[in-house]
């Protein structure tokens, strides 16, 4: 009686969050015999309803990790915990859907025949014709999947992650493959699937993906965390921001200057790329002769090379 | 959750395949008319007196039938769930053992699909068998394609792929000719087919027709095969089969 009123809280407890992962690693064998930490001691927390995205070069632990939170493979250490109970579970409960990477589709079925032979395995789901409007599979659905483009495939694996009506999307990878507008139509479609209150992760290494559409971006590098943040923190975290101005100026006057990380000298114009844009430039426009000040947000490409740098700086034998 | 909708729809799509069907059901039904329902010998009485030479054709091509569905129901499985359809799968309410029990059935469906045909074809031409020595050779060739599925499985985890399948499917015209299953085998070909993984499950089938007695391509025999070496091949096979999967399976497990 105590755990079934512990467990039905847990369910409708809207502040406790939807994924949590606690010190969580897993190696696997490299080459030479030892083994390489793909994931290594990671913490997160994802909140009910948050959009994030986790942004990595290959080989950063992005889908080792989201394999975990799918319960497609397990942690040598450390625990994951998905709405409630453990991500095995949430999975075969239909609470998460999930977008996979590569594979995950028999090229001889139709693409509605693939929406109806998954539907048949969900304990409750959407009607099948309801998830292939949303996907927009309907012009295809009688193409057989080996047909279909690239991005069409990923609106089908979209569709099948739909299905359960899940409370948790976790896309890995989902525009990979796909052109530029077809990338478009893929985010509004995710768009109004946000809107109703889904929690969404996803794995990208499209920079403009996770600048337009996560509020929070986590970054990962070598299995570990570098950043975590609002995902214009994080941008600000790897102080990242260029300062340009038009300036006579010596090297030494230069080498005065405080919070530069960069410079670079065109002509008449130099630009910084500093840590701290507010500080350099009050100091450049009182201090000093520079004029037609320019300030410029830096990427999120620019402030992960940064970070990522930082990471092999600090620890230069991994 | 509707199981028999996944079994359905995946059995209906191994089936329209035409690779599949082909090889499983049509190839095997050609090669009947033509070694066990055209040639003159066909309607001689064998030796055991319990049916005739067409019926020994007969369990012999649909021997190699079922085990062709299983062998490449089997590999394609495994090829499936190594390819990410596994993946898909387990994000849903159905358990993997569930998996395993779906892809039996519509093995054991594709399986029985040549066999209900070629009989078919033998009862309306020139077969003749006792009935109750009929359906019992039926459902031991049933029986028989099983190690096969195993082999089909040591196929699909050892190369990951479907053209490993198919070829492993293709290397049963072979074993069926070492196994004795197309037409009679003597000499040197008979003495090593008794150790190849065919002749065994085959013989097994026919045991009910002929118990173990090897009919000549003439009339008469040329040996009797005691049951116990029939079963000590199909047992003896079933485990390598069995040991090489155990073995592949902890190789991709270990892998991780």
């Amino acid at each position: 009686m105590n755990t079934q009123r512990t467990e039905s809280r847990a369910e409708y407890d809207d502040a406790a969050p939807a994924v949590t992962v606690r010190e969580v690693i897993r190696t696997f064998p490299s080459g030479d015999g030892g083994r390489v930490r793909a994931v290594d001691s990671v913490n997160l927390s994802f909140a009910k309803g948050e959009v994030t995205a986790i942004l990595g070069p290959n080989g950063a632990g992005k889908t080792t990790l989201i394999d975990m939170i799918l319960g497609l493979n397990h942690p040598e250490s450390g625990s994951i915990e998905v709405l409630g109970t453990t991500p095995k579970k949430a999975a075969q409960a239909g609470k998460v859907g999930a977008l996979l990477q590569t594979g995950g589709l028999l090229l001889d079925l139709t693409v509605k025949e693939t929406v109806q032979i998954i539907a048949a395995l969900h304990k409750n789901h959407l009607p099948v014709d309801e998830v292939m409007a949303t996907a927009g599979l309907h012009s295809i659905a009688s193409r057989t999947v080996g047909k279909c483009s690239g991005g069409q495939q990923q609106r089908l694996r979209f569709a099948l992650a739909l299905l359960p009506q899940p409370e948790l999307i976790i896309l890995d990878e989902p525009t990979a493959g796909m052109d530029v507008a077809a990338r478009h139509e893929f985010w509004d479609r995710m768009r109004d699937t946000a809107a109703t209150g889904t929690t969404i992760l996803f794995a990208t290494h499209y920079l403009e993906e996770a600048e337009q559409f996560a509020r929070r971006t986590v970054l990962m590098h070598s299995g570990t965390v570098i950043a975590d943040g609002p995902t214009d923190e994080v941008r600000q975290q790897a102080g990242a921001a260029h300062v340009t101005v038009t300036w006579a100026a010596s090297p030494s006057d230069i080498q005065r200057l405080p919070h530069v990380l960069h410079h670079e000298v065109r002509g008449s114009t130099i630009t910084f790329r500093t840590d701290h844009a507010d500080e350099l430039a009050r100091h450049l426009l009182t201090q000093t002769e520079a004029h037609g000040i320019t300030v410029r947000p830096a990427s999120l490409e620019e402030a992960f090379m940064q970070l990522t740098a930082a990471q092999t700086d600090k620890e230069p034998t991994r | 959750m509707s199981l028999s909708t996944y079994i359905l729809m995946d059995f209906w799509r191994n089936l329209r395949n035409f690779a599949n069907s082909f090889f499983i059901i049509v190839l095997p039904a050609v090669l009947f008319l033509i070694f066990g329902v055209s040639t003159d010998w066909n309607e001689f009485p064998l030796p055991s007196g319990h049916g005739n030479v067409s019926a020994h054709t007969l369990v012999g091509i649909a021997v190699y039938g079922a085990a062709t569905a299983t062998t490449s129901l089997a590999g394609s499985a495994a090829v499936e769930l190594q390819q990410g359809w596994g993946r898909q799968l387990a994000l849903t309410a159905m358990p993997h053992s569930v998996f395993i029990l779906a892809k039996s059935v519509i093995a054991l469906g594709m399986a029985i699909l040549p066999v209900l045909v070629i009989n078919l074809v033998g009862l309306f031409t020139v077969t003749e068998m006792d009935t109750s020595r009929w359906f019992a050779t039926a459902a031991l060739t049933v029986v028989a394609s099983l190690p096969f599925a195993l082999y089909g499985l040591l196929a699909g985890l050892a190369f990951r792929s479907d053209a490993a399948v198919g070829a492993a499917s293709g290397v049963l015209v072979i074993l069926g000719f070492m196994g004795n299953n197309f037409f009679p085998l003597d000499g040197i070909l008979l003495d090593i087919g008794r150790f190849t993984p065919m002749y065994g499950v085959t013989a097994l089938a026919r045991y009910p027709l002929n118990e173990g007695e090897i009919p000549t391509s003439g009339d008469g025999i040329i040996g009797t095969d005691p049951l116990w070496m029939i079963l000590l091949n199909v047992a003896v096979w079933s485990a390598v089969f069995a040991v090489g999967c155990y073995l592949l399976r902890r190789r991709s497990t270990a892998r991780r």
